[in-house]
């Protein structure tokens, strides 16, 4: 294993949120002490149901939210209190919604070169000649780099945004649900585009998403989160043959595979939504759990990690 | 079996668009049928002109359009209006935007039951919770009185499914029902709706692009591209041979755990969907389509495969030897 890219040491969010009128604020813990490593060359995937704070921590590592505490490293050098142009040419974003990431007013071209204007020290020549490989990078022609977003469809919009993220050649890039939006036989076609830059590029991927099968065919390693903590880490392939979380065992069982004659499984989760304003005592997936002790309410389960991989369960703690 | 909704050669157009051009659908009672396909290619719009509620602007022709035993397409709006609601239902992607912020869940629920079958309120309100309780929320009283932005996205849509059910339909039609909601919830309400069809006898309609729903709950699929439908079969034998180059192509797209390795490319579809204008003649697909020839752009053969297994192309059934999928 090659040192990591990205390291993330004890990350941790909080946000103070009013209920009512007169309710005193409420602390909501969006992200709590989250740390990991993603190796140079890596694909973490993130997954969760939503509201467990996986785009929370997207923000926080790309530092469009200050964290309450916690660091995160690129190559060793901490991203807090560093300059935006230089943070920029670290790690760079790809969002859900190709619609609403780009303006609407500015051609392609333009819309791409943005990360190197900002950066305000390279020249025009330059700036065209970046444009016009990182356009060709993401298979959009030089003609569509005159366009506006509003003439291109769903798929080639998402293409704009990877090559507006690819042109200050960052170390990594952070996918929040990149294909969501998009049609499956689209969908394939950026998901290959995504493989295919992280091989000749070298990149560093962290891809959050909600669809397991998707992280399944891009991540080297999966961190399924739950109300803001990581619950498992493991290599995917580990994971998606033996998950041993009760949390992961329930969120793998309820990807529908398209295999006819299956039905429809039972998940086991009861109707119990996950509150992040009230997070359960002891381990906070306990009221969900089909296989909760009665400790579970109470102790917080400790983290295991051994050669398999992380896991915050008190039954994984029990077994070993 | 018999059909309890019938729909021949149904043509949409929108403004300078054929959204729909020639579907045919037959929904059998107790049955699920799915309309499978990419944005764009009239899935939703099928659905809507069987209710009457296309948008403003839009034209819809058919040879038949027949609901339980009896022809509808001349109905007038206000026929149409008795019918919505009660015997034929509807329930959508984003219940937010279809329930009604101002009013309690009690209130809307009951308003169905009332305007149809000028049941009193206090019955209307029991028969509510019944439903409530039927479709799994506990403390069925609670939810009554509260505002759907109060609920989640997972009750909200258990509401929307109970509201569509008090008065006893014979036709569902569900427009991509679980595509807002985590995969723990969309399971959860999958098995809901299987579970309710068995109790009720419904004949169920459910538009979704995803494919492994498609798998796991229908009991008939069909596949629309650009306004047509081009494959129809038993969801067994549609997975099993698929047959239009654009059914393969959908199949081979999609992630399946251990099925294609990590960083080997997924199949795709090259190209995008094209803007079907009126008088388009031939094959939508083939422009995307690797095996497209000169007899595509003109008349495409309706061909039967086998037994209820119905392909609209000019390739014979069995093309390419086995099925890739």
């Amino acid at each position: 294993m090659s040192a990591p890219a990205i390291e993330v040491r004890g990350l941790r969010r909080e946000f103070r949120v009013r209920q009512g009128m007169f309710a005193p604020p409420k602390q909501v813990i969006a992200v709590d002490d989250v740390s990991f490593a993603v190796p140079a060359g890596s694909v973490l995937g993130v997954v969760g149901e939503s509201g467990c704070g996986k785009s929370t921590l997207a923000r926080l590592i790309l530092g469009l939210l200050e964290p309450t505490a916690g660091d995160v490293l690129v190559d060793g050098q901490r991203l807090g209190g560093m300059d935006r142009r230089a943070r920029a040419r670290l790690i760079q974003p790809v969002f859900q919604d190709p619609f609403a990431s780009l303006n609407p007013k500015r051609r392609i071209g333009d819309i791409v070169a943005m990360p190197l204007i900002a950066q305000g020290n390279i020249g025009r020549a330059e700036i065209g000649r970046r444009v016009a490989e990182a356009l060709d990078r993401v298979g959009l022609s030089r003609d569509q780099g005159l366009r506006f977003p509003a003439q291109l469809s769903g798929g080639q919009r998402q293409r704009v945004a990877i090559a507006r993220a690819l042109v200050l050649r960052p170390r990594i890039v952070v996918c929040d649900e990149p294909t969501s939006a998009l049609d499956v036989s689209v969908q394939a076609q950026i998901l290959n585009l995504l493989a295919e830059l992280r091989r000749d590029l070298g990149l560093t991927y962290l891809f959050i998403s909600h669809n397991l099968a998707v992280v399944e065919h891009i991540a080297s390693e999966v961190a399924v989160m739950y109300l803001g903590r990581i619950v498992e880490r493991t290599e995917s392939e580990a994971l998606f043959a033996a998950p041993r979380h009760p949390y992961t065992r329930a969120l793998l069982a309820s990807v529908l595979t398209p295999e006819p004659g299956l039905g429809v499984p039972d998940v086991g989760l009861g109707d119990i939504m996950p509150d992040p304003a009230n997070i359960p005592t002891g381990c906070r997936f306990h009221p969900r759990c089909p296989a909760a002790l009665t400790r579970c309410s109470s102790e917080v389960p400790r983290t295991t990690q051994d050669g398999v991989g992380l896991v915050e369960c008190h039954l994984v703690g029990q077994a070993a | 079996m018999t059909a309890l909704l019938e729909v021949r050669d149904l043509r949409v157009t929108i403004g300078s668009t054929a959204a729909v051009r020639g579907t045919a659908i037959t929904v059998n009672k107790g049955e699920t049928h799915c309309l499978v396909g990419e944005s764009g290619c009239g899935k939703s719009i099928s659905a809507l002109s069987v209710m009457g509620l296309l948008p403003r602007g839009s034209k819809r022709e058919t040879t038949m359009l027949r609901f339980a035993g009896e022809e509808i397409g001349k109905y007038s709006e206000r026929q149409m209006e008795r019918l919505r609601g009660d015997r034929m239902a509807m329930i959508f992607q984003e219940p937010m935007t279809s329930l009604n912020p101002a009013y309690t869940v009690g209130s809307q629920m009951t308003e169905v039951l009332r305007r149809h079958r000028g049941t009193p309120r206090a019955q209307a309100v029991d028969r509510a919770a019944e439903l409530l309780a039927r479709v799994g929320i506990t403390a069925p009283g609670l939810r009554l009185g509260q505002f759907p932005h109060q609920l989640s996205g997972g009750l909200r849509q258990r509401v929307m499914i109970a509201m569509a059910l008090m008065c006893d339909p014979e036709l569902l039609i569900a427009d991509e029902p679980t595509t807002a909601l985590d995969v723990t919830v969309q399971a959860q309400i999958l098995r809901l709706l299987a579970g309710l069809q068995k109790d009720f006898g419904l004949g169920i309609l459910l538009i979704t692009h995803d494919l492994g729903v498609v798998a796991r709950i229908a009991d008939r699929v069909s596949v629309m591209y650009a306004g047509e439908v081009v494959e129809s079969a038993p969801t067994a034998s549609l997975f099993a041979a698929p047959e239009h180059p654009y059914t393969r192509g959908l199949l081979t797209c999609v992630p399946v755990p251990g099925k294609v390795k990590r960083d080997e490319p997924l199949g795709s579809i090259p190209g995008v969907v094209p803007r079907i204008t009126p008088g388009f003649a031939g094959c939508g697909f083939r422009d995307r389509c690797s095996e497209a020839h000169a007899a595509c752009s003109g008349t495409i053969p309706r061909q039967t495969v086998s037994d209820g297994h119905e392909l609209l192309c000019t390739l014979a059934p069995g093309w390419g030897g086995k099925a890739a999928a």
